[in-house]
């Protein structure tokens, strides 16, 4: 009885969730302008190097566009090479669907006028090539405007981030170690084997 | 030459369980820890448990594996079939070593032998070498073969699908349960202060280590058969030690060997790979979190402690009134439902609606596991291990071939890959109509009127100078053992008289 309430509060708030209208990124206008500090093709290293993002208002849109604004989210994105056989990352115009950008760097208050911060790249970032984009949120949490540091083909100034490998020195050790020992201990149970035999022949 | 040698063959008093002429148990008691049947019960199942929580330990962390080594769709799907595909081979060698070694020596050898690849994933650094340690790593699912021979060997015809049923069950269990483990593991370790990308390679030395332990347990707390090891039973000649190429011939030439083998990998393979694409799914599809994946994935997999041994024990509670008919009949329904549960699967587009689904699903699917190893103890006492190896790699033919066809790269999307998956298990199931035993009869047809005798079966399975040398006695007691496969109605032939050994009554 309880798992089929269960079941049912489930399935209503599935319901529920899917049909609230997300934000989709072909209606945001590219108001913002963001510069970063990688240069196109530049590695950079997890964990060690440093991002430089600088962003603002593009003055040449009409006044007044910017009075949504409430606060900014930049992003770190990946480039489309890093998404081809990835469904994980992949682009859709659903905001709320869409896995472009799964990397916050910062969040501020708006400000019309040049915004810059510097980011360490985080120690757990994958190895991939990436852009920048910033979003615009209203007071509501949703987007409504963006800027990036590549062109709308996501073709230029792209660079890349090599990660951390995750291995140490004592891990490598730890699983030599072991895996000797399990084969070895099946040598000893071999010779086990064959005493007992031994012995129960003599019997 | 008949030498029979058997002292305390009359008095049941060696034994805590009631037991047969060959000394197999006649009940199932599963609190009990009672050496040697319930002990060997126990050995099993946990060990061959480790070996599907190393198997499986990949997926649940996939989202953090295919970050860390830069993986694509293609190159997971090529490690899950690597991890399925190892044990086809491993589980024919590991039926023909059961054979010949006995089921002790040959699993706790394979275990060992593949735990450096557990511990060696935590030091996989590209999809090269992902592959490797999923694919050696998946070897060890070959110890079910031992521990399908192992049951069989321990318990009696009336009980060998609950035994069957609940090691197997019981077992993969481990692919459920690593779906929970592994991110929890994972998520104490991150926790402690480890990044994301070394927390998982940590968290793979606990099932390495489990799986070693198990290794060790088979080999100093197991026992081949009821009377001993196999090689103190062959060194004082009370178990003769067989011809392996006439063991192999007996066994591919048995065509009820290879129906199964097909519909075998269509419940288990199907299990495999859900095991293997299921966490993904939820987390890429219903963008739920890790933990959140893991637990509704290792849902699937937990099923199995009651509904694979719900297959085996159904299978002996159906032979009891309908005999091996019974068997077959329940066998091809369950995974037909199964089949069509499948197809519904790919289908559902909510999440609550997904999960209630895969859940009743999961019933069905690894209940008809449960009820192919019903079967598979009666299609031969000779090759007894090599069908049952011949079964098994079946299963995971089943997942290669789900998951090279529908499950790799980008061509369907998982789900539509879930709903093609269920069209071929109601396909492959088919061929269940196609198995006949002439002393019990099939699906269709009822015992042969020529009045075949169990005995004949199994006797069939040794030349005559083999015969000569008595070393068929042991297929004649199974033979006698397997009576009751005829059910509550007779149709079948008498029993003999006049077989040289009287039979005692039934």
């Amino acid at each position: 009885m309880a798992a089929g309430g269960f079941l049912l509060a489930l399935l209503l708030l599935s319901c529920l969730a899917a049909s609230s209208n997300g934000v989709t990124f072909s209606s945001l206008q590219r108001t913002l302008i963001v510069r970063a500090s990688p240069t196109q093709g530049q590695v950079l290293k997890a964990g060690e190097d440093k991002i430089t993002v600088t962003w603002s208002y593009n003055n040449t849109f009409p006044p007044g566009t910017d009075s949504t604004y409430k606060t900014i989210k930049v992003k770190l994105c990946y480039a489309p090479i890093s998404q081809v056989d990835r469904a994980w990352r992949k682009t859709v115009d659903d905001l709320a669907k869409d896995k472009t950008c799964q990397f916050k760097i910062v969040a501020k208050p708006y400000s019309a006028s040049n915004s810059t911060i510097t980011w360490t790249i985080e120690r757990d970032t994958p190895t991939a090539t990436y852009f920048l984009r910033a979003y615009a949120f209203n007071s509501a949490e949703e987007e409504v405007a963006f800027g990036q540091t590549t062109d709308a083909h996501k073709t230029t100034n792209l660079f890349q981030v090599e990660a951390i490998s995750g291995r140490h020195a004592s891990l490598d050790i730890a699983a030599i170690c072991f895996s000797s020992f399990s084969v070895l201990s099946l040598f000893g149970f071999f010779f086990i084997e064959k005493r007992k035999g031994k012995a129960s022949r003599q019997k | 030459m008949e030498v029979e040698q058997k002292p305390n063959d009359l008095s049941t008093q060696k034994f805590p369980l009631p037991v047969d002429s060959e000394h197999k148990a006649t009940v199932f008691r599963v609190h009990s820890f009672a050496p040697p049947h319930m002990r060997a019960f126990h050995i099993s199942w946990i060990s061959f448990f480790s070996c599907f929580v190393s198997t499986f330990a990949a997926p649940p962390l996939l989202p953090i594996i295919r970050d860390n080594l830069n993986l694509t769709s293609t190159d997971i799907g090529n490690a899950g079939i690597a991890a399925v595909s190892g044990a086809i081979f491993a589980r024919v060698a590991m039926g023909t070593a059961c054979d010949l070694f006995g089921p002790r020596l040959a699993s706790s050898s394979l275990i060992l032998l593949t735990a450096p690849a557990v511990f060696c994933s935590s030091i996989s650094n590209s999809p090269v070498s992902f592959l490797l340690v999923r694919f050696f790593t998946g070897f060890s699912l070959a110890t079910f073969v031992s521990t399908q021979f192992w049951m069989s060997s321990m318990f009696t015809a009336r009980v060998v699908g609950t035994a069957n049923g609940l090691a197997g069950g019981w077992g993969n269990l481990g692919g459920g349960a690593t779906q929970l483990i592994m991110p929890l593991v994972f998520s104490v370790i991150r926790d402690i202060g480890a990044t994301k990308f070394t927390a998982w390679r940590i968290a793979f030395f606990i099932p390495a280590l489990f799986q070693t332990l198990s290794a060790y347990a088979v080999f100093f707390l197991g026992q081949d058969m009821p009377d001993g090891n196999y090689s103190k039973l062959h060194k004082s000649g009370e178990r003769h030690k067989d011809n392996f190429p006439q063991v192999l011939y007996h066994a591919v030439t048995n065509y009820r060997g290879w129906i199964l083998a097909l519909t075998y990998g269509y419940c288990f393979g199907v299990e495999l790979t859900v095991d293997n694409i299921i966490a993904q799914y939820f987390y890429d599809r219903f963008n739920v979190n890790l933990r959140t994946a893991g637990m509704i994935a290792a849902s699937f997999g937990l099923a199995n402690i009651f509904s694979r041994p719900g297959g085996g024990i159904l299978s002996d509670a159906v032979a009891k009134r309908f005999g091996m008919r019974g068997r077959l009949w329940t066998l091809w329904m369950v995974q037909t439902i199964g089949g069509l549960l499948c197809v519904l699967l790919g289908k559902v587009g909510s999440l609550g609606a997904s999960v209630a689904v895969m859940l009743v699903f999961s019933i069905f699917c690894q209940a008809a596991c449960g009820l192919t190893f019903g079967v598979v103890p009666f299609v031969s006492r000779r090759s007894l291990g090599i069908i049952s190896g011949m079964t098994g790699g079946g299963g995971n033919v089943g997942a290669v071939l789900t998951q090279v066809i529908l499950f790799r790269g980008s061509r369907f999307s998982t789900e539509t890959g879930i709903t093609l998956m269920g069209i071929m298990i109601l396909c492959c199931s088919l061929p269940i109509w196609l198995i006949y035993f002439p002393q019990w009869g099939g699906m269709f047809h009822g015992p042969s009127s020529k009045g075949t005798t169990e005995e004949e079966y199994y006797m069939s399975e040794w030349s005559s100078t083999e015969r000569n040398k008595g070393f068929h006695q042991a297929s004649m007691k199974f033979a006698d053992n397997s009576r009751s496969e005829r059910g509550k109605r007779v149709e079948s032939a008498p029993a003999p008289v006049d077989q040289g050994t009287p039979s005692p009554d039934v």
